[in-house]
Parts: C-alpha cells; structure tokens; sequence
C-alpha cells in the first residue's frame, strides 16, 4: 500500500455518529453565539440593525431556544452512544485511549512546556492529546450549565417556586459571561490548536471525513499508532 | 480517588446543599410579596373638578390600574347601575373584590386595557371585551379545533346560556336564561376549560346554536399529512396508529439490513458502519448534485412515470402531488403558526372557513379523488394488459379512497351543522353543496357529524398504520431505489 505514491493509507479516527454530531454543534453553537450577543448585547446600535435582519428580537430568542434544544440533542445522542459503546461494543470508557484525563496528561503537559521552550522531545500523545482531551470537557461540561442557566432563563415562573427569584438574574449574568467564555474558547483556542497548524492550515479535515493518514498517526499520536501495531502482530 | 477523597467532596456538596437551602428559606420569609397590596381609598368629599375622572393613568403600573379601576367601580359597585338590552333590565354591578376572586389572572391589569372602547362619551360599548390584543387564538389541539365563530367569553366564563348572533354569525353568551330571565355577566366569574364538562354548555343533542353533538377529540400529529395539526398525539388511536407504523419502518430496516453491506454478513454495527460510512461520502461528494436532480426530477415531478405513459402519471400525479401540497401547506401553516399566531396569513390558513383554505382544501382532495377513481376505473373496467391487479393495491386505493369520500361528508355535514352563511361557505365548492343535499335529509346531524368525524379519523389511522407494509410502502422504497440506481449508476460510467 505504500508503494502507490497516489493513493494513501487511511486510518479510521471518527465514525459517522461523531462527525454528524460535530457538525450539529457547529450549526447550532454558531446560531446560539449569534442570536445570544445580538440579545445581551441589545444596547448597542449595531446590534439592533443585525437583529432587524434576522426578524427582530422575538424571533433572535425563538432561534436561540431552537439552537439550544438542538445542541443539547447532540448531547443526549452522544450520551445514549456512550452507552451503547459501554454495553453493546463492550468498549472501555476510563482506558488510556478515551478522553478521560489521566496523570499522563500533565506530563504531557510538562514535556510539552519543555518542549516550547526547547529543552526535551515533544510529548508522545495517545489517541487524544490533553488540548483535545480539554477541547472535550470544555464543551460537555459547559454544555450542563449553560443548559442550566438557560433553563432557569426560559422557565423563570417555574423555577422561582423552586428558588429564590434572584437565582434568575444570577443565571443570567453566569449564562452570557459563560458564553463570552466558551465563544472566546472556541474561537481562539479550539480554533488554532486544531486548524490553525501549519500541517492542516486551513482545515483539520480528520473530524468530517473520520479519516486519518498512516503518516499523521505515527506523527501525531504515537502512543495509539503503537497499541495499534501492537494489535496487529 | 481514595475513599477519603470521595467522603470529603461528597461532604462539601452536602454543606453547600444545606447552606443554599438556609439562604433560600432565610429568603422566603422575607418575601416583599406577602404584603397584601390595597387599592387607594377615596372616602374623602371634596368638590369635583374635572380632571378627576378626565385623565390619563398609566395602566402600565399597579398604580395605574387602581386608579383608573377606582373609577370604574366608582358607579359599578351600586347596585343600581343596570343597562336594558331588549326591554330587560340588566345588571352592571361589579366590586373590585368580586372581580379579583373571580378573575384572580386579571386583578393587576385595568378594565380599560379589555373594554377598550368604553372610556369616552356616550359610555357604551360596541366592540365588547378585546382578549385577542394580548392572548393569541387557539389552534388546532386547543378545543379540537380553532372555533373561530365562538366569543372567547362563550367557553371561558361560567354562564350557561349561548346563543348565536344572526347578525355577524358568531356564538356569545346570551343575556337571558331559557326562561328569559335576565343574566348579569359582570361578575367576570371564569369557567374551568380544563374540564371537559364546561364543553357540554353547548355540545348536547339537540342544542340549538347548531354545536355537534358531542365533545370530539382534537386531531393528531399524523393528521398534517393533509391537514393543519397540532404537534400531540391526540386520540389514542393515533397513538396505536403510530406505533404500528413505527414498528413497519422498523421491521423494513430491520429486513434491508438482513443482506450484507459490503460483504459484511454479521454484524449488524458493522453494516450499519459501513454502510452510513457511504452515506456520508455520498453527501460530501459531487453525487450528492446528482441525487438533488434525481429527488426533483423523478420523485416530485415523478420523470420516470411520465417516461412511461402520460396517462399513469396523470393519474399518479393528481394523487401524489395534492397529497404532498397538502402536506407541505399544512407544515407550512404549522410553522408560521408557531412563529406568528396573530398573523394574518396565519389565521387565513388555520380557518377552515377562509376562502383561500376552503377551495384549496376542496380543490386537492378533489385531485386526489378523482385520481383514485381513475385507477380504479382502468383496474377495474378497462384492464389495460399492463395492469396487474394486486389485492394490496386495492386495499390502498380503498383507503384513501374512503379517507377523501368521509372527508367530504365532514365537511358537508360541518357546514349544515355549524350554518355556515352561503357567502362564507360558497368557497368550499364541494363542501357546500353536500351540505345542501344534506339538508334534505331531516337527520340529526349534529348526533352524524361526530360519528362522521371519528369514521374519518380511524381511516386516517388505519392509513398511517398501513404505510410501511401493503403498496403504500412505496413511497419508502421506490425513493430509495432511485436514489440506489443513480448513485451506482454514476460509479458504472466511471468504470468504463
């Protein structure tokens, strides 16, 4: 398979389910990012021009609730695959693979620290480095408690029987500096650690097509590349 | 993690657990609004100027509102405050304490803000109590139906007495019991609308406001295949009829993938790995041009009939396609009705009774009608050599056929039941004249109409039910096998 110069050997890192729910959250959170600044940030001028455009106020908050439903379908997919994964595919949920954290990553962590500064190798990364491991955790558990403070937001008669009313405007101030966060989050970090490398510049195409090149493995992810050639013999 | 590490953090959660609670309580005794709040009082005689009724509160405030509400009931809480509507005389009285027991939603909004047009000279009302400026109208799941000819006040305030208006068509609450005594409405009392009991003040047999017989169901989600629904299950039987369906479709991909995908045998995960893997890479791909073409082209211009005969897809056509304009007009009006329920588009289509929704209804079931009479005149008398007469045809042109045929008896009934005026009810071309033959016949078809509805809806049931398994599973397959043959097709010419 090497010798074709043409063709390349691809490995297998995303199935069809991880690629579609990434792309669900693409849609949405970009959809949720819009509609939710154009909301909180309604006293601007500027602001109230673009809401125009997307049919005023009332229909920046239906959209923003149709995102947030949405996203969080992905969520409870994901979830419910995770399950299947667990009990159907007797997969492992904790092992050095998943994207657990573990006491490798702060060494990785560590190394790669002493790498930047140009003092050891990098880090050897198993199938998820600790950014990606952190990219994960970031949107799962952001995810919980924008829902949260969004459901207090959306239901506020029924949650202020159940809480204190200003449990409500504490929601909402959590909510949209949450959302600066993970706007920020995405933006700056999630985009330049993953697309913005000079090897992938201008896409890391991995997560849509769920292929991965025999090169890009061994390179990127040594500690799988070796478990999987392990396997193999 | 150690146990230590467990019991400590499980500790912490349980102290932060208590200390939200304390707060939460220490809070709730606290509550500003348990302070009864008491309207102005204005015992005082002082000499009247006129600015004391001539003026502007700002009903946008509690304040506001007493004090523009202190007026009102300034003259309405006497007890000789009455009004003569046909030589009776009728009382007016109403107390600030009366109104808040009795409509507990409204105590903090102003009468003017609903009696819109009662502050002015002379003090009289014309256009009644205005819900509609700040509570949308009801749809589909709401009452079974919209009642667009119903006051709200009708079923929403506890008097038992209806009557329908000659003069705009429209059922209120009558000012007279059936012994012509006079009612007072002033006391805004409120009737339980969750209780279907309060339905039966004018569905009964024999009622005289033309109202069917009986408190029907609403429709249900399986009904937007052809008309405006709401989005629940309604009756049960819909929801047996969707179960049966589901568990059709399930067994059809249950039996697709009994074969190998890509030479998978076993395992179900893997084909379904593999075979959503190229799915995938079919969408991502130029293909997916391609299926775009075929999906206009061939399923809803239906090419691939046409190319055939123009006579079959004449007669394929006028069924398909008003089916799936019925469709796509009724997720349409679900849509917008959602959005924008005030909105004049949206209540033009949510009314069975709009000129625009009536003849469109009639005009497409008319289509599919005739469609299914066309093939069964050519199954039937003509059996041309290419028609193979299959049982399972049968049974699918029977049901739609019966669906439509009880469709059209509803409607027919609906308007005779309901005496819908000649100018609203002409738009339904078909509709109104049944009615008029209905008329004829001196039934009960108040007791009819409810049957009729039901008979409609079980085989409007019974077709969802039947759609993944006889003939109608077509229109899973058929779909699909197109969408098969272009995608390999187009890998053939490659090849060569």
């Amino acid at each position: 398979m090497e010798t074709k110069t043409n063709q390349m050997h691809f490995y297998q890192r995303f199935h069809v389910l991880h690629r579609l729910l990434h792309i669900v959250i693409i849609v949405n959170f970009t959809g949720l990012a819009i509609s939710g600044f154009l909301l909180s940030l309604s006293h601007y001028n500027w602001t109230k021009i673009l809401v125009s455009i997307i049919g005023g106020a009332a229909a920046a908050g239906s959209l923003h609730r149709f995102c947030a439903v949405f996203l969080y379908l992905g969520i409870v997919v994901h979830l419910l695959w995770l399950c299947y994964y667990k009990i159907s595919l007797k997969g492992i949920l904790f092992g050095p693979a998943s994207l657990v954290p573990n006491s490798k990553d702060l060494n990785d962590l560590y190394q790669n620290l002493r790498y930047v500064f140009g003092k050891g190798p990098p880090p050897l990364f198993d199938r998820f480095s600790y950014l990606q491991k952190v990219d994960y955790w970031a949107v799962m558990l952001g995810m919980q408690s924008m829902g949260i403070t969004g459901l207090l937001m959306w239901f506020p008669e029924y949650f202020s029987t159940i809480l204190p009313g200003h449990f409500v405007n504490v929601a909402n101030h959590f909510h949209f500096h949450e959302a600066t966060l993970a706007v920020m989050y995405i933006g700056i970090v999630h985009m330049s650690d993953t697309h913005l490398l000079p090897e992938v510049f201008p896409l890391e195409k991995s997560i849509f097509n769920g292929k991965i090149t025999k090169e890009k493995l061994a390179a990127e992810h040594p500690e799988e590349w070796k478990r999987i050639n392990l396997l193999k013999d | 993690m150690n146990s230590k590490t467990i019991i400590s953090i499980a500790a912490g959660v349980v102290i932060m657990i208590t200390l939200a609670g304390l707060y939460t309580i220490t809070l709730a005794g606290l509550n500003p609004m348990q302070k009864q709040v008491t309207p102005p009082k204005n015992s005082e005689t002082k000499p009247q100027v006129c600015l004391d009724c001539h003026r502007f509160p700002n009903i946008n405030t509690n304040e506001g509102v007493f004090a523009s509400n202190a007026f009102c009931y300034d003259c309405h809480r006497e007890k000789n405050c009455t009004r003569k509507i046909d030589g009776k005389e009728i009382t007016l009285q109403i107390t600030h304490d009366d109104f808040n027991k009795n409509q507990r939603q409204h105590q903090f909004v102003a009468c003017i803000k609903c009696h819109t047009d009662v502050a002015r000279s002379p003090h009289k009302t014309l256009a009644g109590a205005k819900c509609l400026e700040c509570h949308p109208v009801h749809g589909e799941s709401t009452a079974h139906d919209p009642h667009f000819r119903v006051s709200c006040q009708a079923c929403h305030f506890k008097s038992k007495f209806v009557e329908l208006d000659p003069k705009d068509n429209h059922i209120k609450l009558a000012h007279i019991t059936l012994e012509s005594k006079p009612i007072s409405l002033a006391d805004h009392t409120l009737a339980d609308v969750n209780d279907l009991k309060s339905c039966e003040k004018c569905h009964f047999k024999n009622n005289r406001i033309g109202a069917p017989a009986a408190v029907l169901p609403s429709k249900s989600a399986l009904c937007i295949l052809c008309h405006n629904s709401p989005l629940s299950m309604g009756h049960p039987i819909f929801g047996v009829a969707m179960l049966i369906f589901l568990v059709g479709v399930f067994a059809t991909l249950r039996f697709w993938y009994l074969g190998s995908v890509q030479g998978e045998e076993n395992s179900l995960h893997r084909k379904i790995s593999l075979s959503s893997e190229s799915i995938w890479n079919i969408i991502f791909s130029r293909q997916i041009f391609s299926l775009l073409k075929m999906v206009v082209l061939d399923i809803i211009f239906q090419r691939r009939i046409l190319k055939e005969s123009v006579g079959r897809w004449s007669m394929h056509s006028l069924i398909f396609s008003a089916i799936l304009i019925r469709f796509l007009l009724s997720l349409f009006t679900a849509v917008i009705f959602y959005f924008h329920p005030g909105g004049d588009w949206t209540l033009a289509l949510i009314d069975k009774n709009s000129p625009f929704t009536a003849f469109a209804n009639d005009l497409l079931g008319l289509f599919i009608l005739l469609g299914i009479l066309w093939a069964m005149v050519q199954r039937f008398i003509i059996k041309p050599v290419h028609v193979a007469t299959e049982n399972q045809d049968n049974i699918a042109l029977l049901i739609i056929g019966t669906l439509i045929l009880l469709g059209f008896f509803l409607e027919g009934a609906r308007i005779l039941v309901t005496r819908i005026p000649a100018e609203m009810a002409s738009y339904s071309f078909i509709g109104y004249p049944l009615s008029k033959v209905f008329s004829i016949f001196g039934l009960n078809w108040t007791s009819i109409y409810s049957y009729l509805w039901y008979a409609h809806g079980i085989v409007g049931a019974l077709l969802v039910a039947y759609l993944p398994f006889g003939k109608m599973r077509h229109i899973l397959n058929t779909p699909l096998t197109y969408a098969l043959e272009e995608v390999s097709g187009v890998r053939k010419e490659k090849r060569i």
